[in-house]
C-alpha cells in the first residue's frame, strides 16, 4: 500500500487538471506564475520562471529545490508580499492583489519576525486586534492558540527570554490565531537544532489537524518535506520552474520512528534528492 | 519603498545564483548610472533650494525693519566680512576656536589615555568627569571672566575647558571597549605600554574619539560665540549683539549668515578629515584582518 | 557619540559588587574630600586670590542658604520650564516629521540634505532672532530649545524609521497591521533605539541651550542668576559658585532621569535585557 508510490510519481508539473486529484477546490492556485527583479544598472533576472500548480483545502503541499530556486519568492507571491511579474495567484478564487486576510505566514528569522517589543501575549493579540477581533473574546483566543502549540505559560513572557523552539512555536501560534485557511511557512525550522526541529514538525503536524488549515511549507530539507507532506512540489534551480509533483502516500499519523524508518520513505526521499541534486 | 525593499530582499536572495543577465552595453549602464547619480543629488538638492527661493522672494519686498531682504543682507555679509571691516572680528573668533578646540582635542585625548592606563585614578574620578561632562558649560564663563578677565586667554581657556569632555570620555569609553584580544596581541608580540597604546590602543578606540571630537567641535562653537557675546571687545558674536543693540538688523543678519557658514564649513572640514582619518583606520584594520 | 559615556558612571567603571565596590567608593570620597580641602588650602594660603575665586566654605555656605531661599528654586523651576516644554515641543516635532520623512524614499532624500545643513547652524545664531521676536521670556527659551532638539533628533528618527528590517515589515503585512497601528506598534518601536541615542543628546543639549537663553538672552532662570551674581561683584562669587554647582546637578539630574526612563521604555532592547531579566 505504500510501497510502490515512488516509481511513479503522481501529479504533473503543470497544464494538469487537479481536481481530478483533489476532489476540493483548491485554496490557492498559480498559473503561469513568473517573478522578474530589476538588476541594478540595468536588465533584469528572472527568479520564477513560470510555475503553475494548486493546493487543496486541507492539503499539505511541501516545495522544495536548490538554494537559488526562487522558493522565497514564490512564498512571497503566495502570501500576496510580492506581485508576480506575470500571470496569475488565486486564492479562494479570487486574483491576489494584497495580503489576504485568510492567510498565516511564518517566517524562518523567528528573531526578527517577533517584535521584541511585544511579550509573547502582546505578538498574538496584535495579529488579532489586526483583524478586528472583538476585546473581549481575544484573551480566550490567546489563551486557546498558546495552549496548542504548547505555551500556555509563557504569555507573559518576552520573545527573546525563550529558546529558538519556543520562538518558533510563538510565531506558529500567531499566524493561527486568526484562524487563517491558508498557513505558508518558508524554511520554519531552518535555525533550530535537530532535535527541536523534530518536535516541531510533529507539532506543526498536529495543529494543522487541529485548526483544519492547509499548508504550504517551504524547506530545503528533503526529509522533513517527504515527512510531512501529502505532495512535493520540486522546484529548479533558477530560474525555479516546477521539475515535478509527487504525492506522498505515508499513513498518517506520522512517526519520527517509525515512518522514517519506512521503505517507501527512503524511496521517496531518494527520489527527491536525485531531482534536487541533478538539476 | 516596499517595492524597492522587496526587490532588493529577492536579488540578495537569489544573487549566490549568479545567473544574472545583464542587459544593454557599458556605455548604456555608465549614462544610466549617471542620470542616476544626477537625479540623486537633484532630490537632495531641490527642497534647499525651494526654501532659499521662498526666502528670497517672500522678503524681496520686505519693508519689516526685523526681516530685511534676502538680497540685501547677502549685500550687506560680502561688504562687512567678505571685504569690509567684520574680517578682523572673523579673524579674531576663527582663532580663538582653532587654538580652543586644538587644546580641548589634544588634551581630551592625552588625559583619556592616560585615565585609561591609571586605573584607579578613573575609578576615583568618573563621578566627577561625568559632572563635568553634563555640567552647562556656558555656565563658566561668568567665572572664567572673572578669573581672566575679558581677553583672548578668556575665550581660549572657556572653549578649551568646556571643550574637551566629550572628547575626553569618548576616549576613555572606546579605549575601555577595546577588546582583549587585541590587547593580549600586542603584549605576546612584546610591545611597551605606550606603544600599545599609541599602536593598538588608539587606533582601535578611533572611531568613538572622532565621535567625541565632532561633539567637541559643536561646543567650542557654542562657546566662542556665548563668550564673545557676553563680554568682549571682537568677534562674531561681539559683532552679533553690537548690531542688534544698536538696531541695526541687517548687521545682525549678516552676522548670522556668517555664522551659520562658519558652523556649516567647520563641519564639512570635520567630515573631510574624519573619512581620511577613518578611512586609514580601516586600512589597517584590513592590514591587520589579513595578516 | 558620547552617548555610552551619558549613560552613567556605570559605563566608566563596571564590576560586580563586592570588595572592589567598597575600595571604589572610597577611592571617590577621597578624591572629592582631598579636592575640596585643596580648595580651602589654596584660598587660605592666598594662593587663589579671593576677589576672583571664592574659598570652598564660603561657596559651600552660599549653596546652604540658596537652598533655602525661594529664589533658587524658582530659577531651578524656569530652568525646568525651558528645558521640558522645548524639549517636549521640538522633540514631538522631529518624531512627527523624522517618521513622514523616513517613510518614503523620496521624502527622506529631499529633507536630509536641508536637516544636515541645519544641524550644523549653531543653535545660538538663531538667538538674536529669537530676541528680536520674543524678547527675554520663556517663549525665546522655549522656541531656542525647540530648534535644537529638532535637528538632531530628526536625522535619528529619520534613520530609525528607515532601518525597519524588512522581515518585521512583511510581518506587519501579513498579520494586516497597518495605518497608526503600524506605525504605534511596529514602526516607532523598531526606531526607538535610535530616537533614545538622539533623546539622550538632546537632553544635555536642551539644557545648555536653555542655560545660554538666560544667560545671555536674559530669560529667568539658572543662567540669569549666575549672570546676576557675577555683576553683584566678588562678595557674590560665592553665590554664583553655588549655581553653577547648581547647574551641574541639575545637568546630572537630568541624565540620570533620561537613563532610568530609557531603561524602562527600552527594556525589551538587547542593551537593556541583562536588567529586564527578573521581570519575565
Amino acid at each position: 500500500m505504500m510501497g510502490q508510490a515512488p516509481q511513479q510519481p503522481v501529479g504533473t508539473p503543470r497544464g494538469g487538471d487537479p481536481a481530478e486529484h483533489h476532489p476540493y477546490a483548491p485554496v490557492v492556485a498559480l498559473n503561469g506564475v513568473r517573478k522578474a527583479y530589476p538588476l541594478r544598472g540595468g536588465g533584469q533576472r528572472l527568479a520564477l520562471g513560470d510555475v503553475t500548480f494548486d493546493v487543496a483545502r486541507g492539503e499539505f503541499a511541501c516545495v522544495v529545490g536548490p538554494s537559488g530556486a526562487g522558493k522565497t519568492t514564490l512564498l512571497r507571491c503566495l502570501a500576496g508580499l510580492a506581485m508576480p511579474t506575470s500571470g496569475t495567484v488565486e486564492f479562494e478564487g479570487t486574483p491576489l492583489r494584497q495580503v489576504p486576510a485568510g492567510v498565516g505566514v511564518v517566517f524562518q528569522d523567528y528573531g526578527r519576525s517577533l517584535f521584541p517589543w511585544l511579550t509573547v501575549r502582546g505578538n498574538v493579540d496584535l495579529a488579532l486586534k489586526a483583524r478586528g477581533i472583538a476585546r473581549d473574546s481575544r484573551p480566550a483566543r490567546i489563551a486557546e492558540v498558546l495552549a496548542s502549540v504548547g505555551l500556555a505559560d509563557a504569555g507573559r513572557a518576552y520573545p527573546w527570554q525563550l529558546s529558538g523552539g519556543m520562538q518558533q512555536r510563538v510565531a506558529i501560534a500567531r499566524a493561527l490565531a486568526c484562524r487563517p485557511d491558508l498557513l505558508l511557512m518558508d524554511e520554519p525550522f531552518a535555525s533550530v537544532d535537530a532535535q527541536t526541529r523534530f518536535g516541531l514538525e510533529d507539532l506543526i503536524l498536529r495543529v494543522r489537524e487541529e485548526f483544519g488549515v492547509t499548508v504550504v511549507f517551504v524547506t530545503h530539507d528533503i526529509d522533513e518535506a517527504v515527512y510531512l507532506a501529502d505532495r512535493v512540489i520540486v522546484l529548479s534551480a533558477s530560474p525555479g520552474v516546477v521539475t515535478e509533483v509527487i504525492d506522498i502516500a505515508l499513513p498518517r499519523p506520522r512517526d519520527q520512528v517509525a515512518t522514517k524508518r519506512d521503505e517507501a520513505f527512503a524511496a521517496y526521499r531518494e527520489h527527491l534528492l536525485g531531482l534536487v541534486m541533478t538539476r | 519603498m516596499r517595492g524597492e525593499a522587496a526587490a532588493a530582499a529577492g536579488s540578495a536572495q537569489a544573487g549566490s545564483a549568479g545567473s544574472s543577465a545583464r542587459a544593454g552595453s557599458a556605455r548604456a549602464s555608465t549614462v544610466r548610472a549617471a542620470s542616476r547619480v544626477a537625479g540623486r543629488a537633484a532630490t537632495r538638492a531641490w527642497l534647499f533650494a525651494a526654501l532659499i527661493g521662498a526666502w528670497w522672494a517672500w522678503s524681496a519686498g520686505s519693508t519689516s525693519v526685523y526681516f530685511p531682504p534676502l538680497a540685501k543682507i547677502v549685500r550687506t555679509l560680502w561688504a562687512q566680512w567678505a571685504v569690509g571691516p567684520a574680517r578682523a572680528q572673523l579673524g579674531s573668533s576663527l582663532e580663538h576656536l582653532a587654538l580652543g578646540y586644538a587644546i580641548a582635542g589634544l588634551a581630551g585625548i592625552g588625559i583619556g589615555a592616560l585615565l585609561w592606563s591609571l586605573r584607579y585614578l578613573r575609578e576615583a574620578t568618573s563621578p566627577y568627569l561625568y559632572f563635568l561632562y553634563v555640567l552647562p558649560a556656558p555656565v563658566l564663563v561668568p567665572a572664567v571672566i572673572t578669573v581672566f578677565g575679558i581677553g583672548a586667554a578668556m575665550k581660549v581657556v572657556i572653549i578649551a575647558f568646556a571643550a574637551i569632555w566629550p572628547t575626553l570620555l569618548n576616549t576613555l569609553d572606546g579605549m575601555r571597549g577595546v577588546d582583549a584580544v587585541k590587547l593580549d596581541t600586542a603584549r605576546a608580540l612584546g610591545m611597551s605600554g605606550a606603544r600599545r597604546t599609541l599602536a593598538v590602543v588608539l587606533p582601535a578606540a578611533a572611531p568613538q574619539v572622532v565621535a567625541g571630537l565632532r561633539n567637541s567641535l559643536q561646543v567650542s562653537i557654542i562657546l566662542m560665540v556665548v563668550s564673545e557675546w557676553v563680554a568682549s571687545t571682537g568677534g562674531i558674536g561681539y559683532y552679533i549683539v553690537t548690531a542688534q543693540e544698536s538696531f541695526d538688523y541687517l548687521g545682525m543678519w549678516s552676522g548670522i549668515l556668517m555664522l551659520a557658514i562658519v558652523g556649516g564649513a567647520a563641519n564639512l572640514l570635520f567630515v573631510l578629515a574624519e573619512n581620511r582619518l577613518l578611512y586609514w583606520h580601516y586600512g589597517a584594520r584590513a592590514v591587520e584582518g589579513r595578516a | 557619540m558620547a552617548g555610552a559615556v551619558l549613560a552613567g558612571e556605570g559605563r566608566l567603571a563596571p564590576g560586580a559588587p563586592g570588595r572592589g565596590w567598597g575600595l571604589r567608593y572610597g577611592l571617590r570620597l577621597a578624591v572629592l574630600a582631598a579636592a575640596l580641602a585643596l580648595w580651602q588650602a589654596l584660598s587660605a594660603a592666598g594662593l587663589i586670590p579671593g576677589d576672583e575665586f571664592p574659598s570652598m566654605t564660603a561657596t559651600v555656605s552660599a549653596l546652604g542658604h540658596l537652598a533655602m531661599s525661594a529664589t533658587l528654586w524658582a530659577a531651578v523651576r524656569d530652568t525646568l520650564a525651558g528645558w521640558a516644554i522645548g524639549l517636549a515641543i521640538g522633540g514631538g516635532c522631529a518624531i512627527v516629521i523624522g517618521s513622514l520623512a523616513g517613510l518614503s524614499g523620496f521624502a527622506y532624500r529631499s529633507v536630509i540634505g536641508v536637516v544636515e545643513f541645519f544641524k550644523t547652524i549653531p543653535v545660538i545664531a538663531i538667538l538674536p532672532i529669537a530676541l528680536v521676536l520674543w524678547g527675554a521670556t520663556l517663549t525665546m527659551k522655549i522656541a531656542l530649545v525647540a530648534f535644537a532638539v529638532f535637528w538632531p533628533l530628526v536625522i535619528q528618527v529619520c534613520y530609525g524609521v528607515r532601518s525597519l528590517d524588512p522581515i518585521a515589515r512583511d510581518t506587519a503585512r501579513v498579520l494586516g497591521v497597518r495605518g497608526a497601528r503600524e506605525f504605534l506598534m511596529v514602526i516607532l518601536p523598531s526606531a526607538a533605539p535610535f530616537i533614545a541615542t538622539g533623546l539622550r543628546v538632546s537632553v544635555a543639549v536642551a539644557l545648555i541651550v536653555d542655560i545660554v537663553a538666560e544667560l545671555i538672552g536674559g530669560g529667568s532662570g539658572l543662567g540669569a542668576q549666575i549672570l546676576v551674581a557675577e555683576n553683584s561683584g566678588p562678595s557674590a562669587y560665592p553665590v554664583m559658585y553655588a549655581y553653577i554647582l547648581v547647574a551641574g546637578l541639575l545637568g546630572v539630574l537630568l541624565a540620570g532621569l533620561f537613563t532610568l526612563a530609557e531603561g524602562w521604555v527600552m527594556h525589551w532592547h538587547e542593551s537593556h535585557r541583562m536588567a529586564a531579566g527578573h521581570a519575565g
